[in-house]
């Protein structure tokens, strides 16, 4: 009895350790991240337009069928990242996604009244050329740090009515995804 | 002692990530969401719930989406019966609801109707308050046409809400999800 006790306690034990090899591995192992996804809507470095959600196709990213969605896709690499332009006068918001699918750093435009997209994404070395003034950067850009190289930034639009759609996918592709020259 | 190990690992991380109400996600009602979904570093957990979903997640600052798999009596969801969601949301900028398919996340609505609700544009009672009705038949106020059979999701997404950060977090005020007949 207290045998077959031990053995189910050590089972259960066991179980514990791999279900936290499989949690912590699972980032790691997973086929259907995010970044391959948008990796496969388009390549170079963007603004690409995500396609809307509709119900005649699968919508692996979730999106919301009520929002327009574009990607930049970012390597710090060749240097600080650059996402700026015009957008109209609605609810849209961005985030900086790394490449296991977290967001690095999001925000708003508070209360729908600004409209200009400014955003610098720097590695840390890059930030600390910022510091020492051996950047230059324009007046007003919104600093961003990420730790990693290879990241994607998302821009969220929300038309005022799905008769505005096609209108405001085009502002959002007039964004301007870029290096900031070093 | 094999099988308990394998049953217990695998079958604790499965239930962990779809369901993962003791590991950081929130539960209102019918509905939840993870909360850390949106920051830098979420907990374990929430990283592999992430890289398990393979989807777009809204930033902390950006809003929180809420799924709801069951109504309020926890019964599935389900294609054939008539669903009336009641009651009021967190204060947010606006917000959506979107019934779609569980397994690929596709809006289940008439392809040539309106696909979702949005909070803006719905018909509303004279105190604010609004009625929403999911269903295959024709139904009052505000509707959805959803189409096809089995079960279904239904996906809250609430923009620019500060409704779960701080400490006094008005968490309880999401609509409740009722069923009312069943073809």
């Amino acid at each position: 009895m207290i045998r077959t006790l031990l053995w189910l306690l050590a089972g259960a034990v066991l179980g514990g350790i791999i279900h936290i090899a499989v949690i912590l591995s699972l980032p790691a192992l997973s086929a259907t991240s995010a970044w391959d996804q948008v990796a496969a809507v388009g390549t170079g470095p963007g603004p690409t337009v995500l396609p809307a959600a509709t119900p005649n196709a699968p919508n692996p990213l979730r999106l919301d069928p009520e929002l327009t969605y574009a990607v930049c896709r970012i390597d710090l690499r060749l240097g600080p990242a650059s996402v700026g332009g015009t957008l109209p006068q609605a609810f849209w918001s961005v985030a900086v996604y790394s490449r296991a699918g977290t967001v690095v750093y999001s925000t708003t435009n508070r209360d729908g009244v600004g409209t200009a997209l400014d955003l610098g994404i720097f590695n840390p070395a890059q930030t600390r050329l910022l510091a020492e003034q051996k950047l230059d950067v324009a007046e007003g850009l919104l600093i961003v740090e990420a730790r990693e190289d290879d990241l994607f930034v998302v821009v969220r639009l929300a038309p005022p009515h799905p008769e505005m759609r096609a209108r405001y996918e085009k502002a959002l592709g007039n964004l301007k995804c870029g290096t900031i020259a070093t | 002692m094999l099988l308990v190990a394998l049953a217990v690992g695998f079958g604790l991380s499965w239930y962990a990530l779809s369901d993962g109400r003791l590991f950081g996600a929130i539960e209102i009602g019918p509905w939840s969401a993870w909360r850390d979904v949106g920051v830098p570093a979420p907990d374990p957990y929430t990283r592999a719930f992430i890289a398990r979903a393979g989807a777009l997640e809204l930033g902390a600052s950006e809003g929180i989406q809420f799924v709801a798999t069951t109504d309020s009596d926890n019964r599935r969801l389900d294609r054939a019966c008539r669903y009336r969601i009641d009651g009021s949301t967190p204060a947010a900028r606006f917000w959506t609801l979107v019934p779609v398919a569980p397994d690929d996340g596709r809006p289940i609505t008439r392809a040539d109707g309106p696909l979702d609700f949005q909070s803006s544009r719905l018909s509303r009672a004279g105190d604010g308050s609004v009625e929403l009705y999911v269903s295959k038949a024709l139904s009052p106020q505000n509707w959805l046409e959803i189409t096809g059979d089995g079960a279904f999701d239904l996906v809250l997404t609430l923009y620019d809400t500060s409704s779960l950060s701080g400490v006094a977090a008005d968490v309880a005020a999401l609509p409740s999800i009722i069923r009312e007949t069943c073809a």
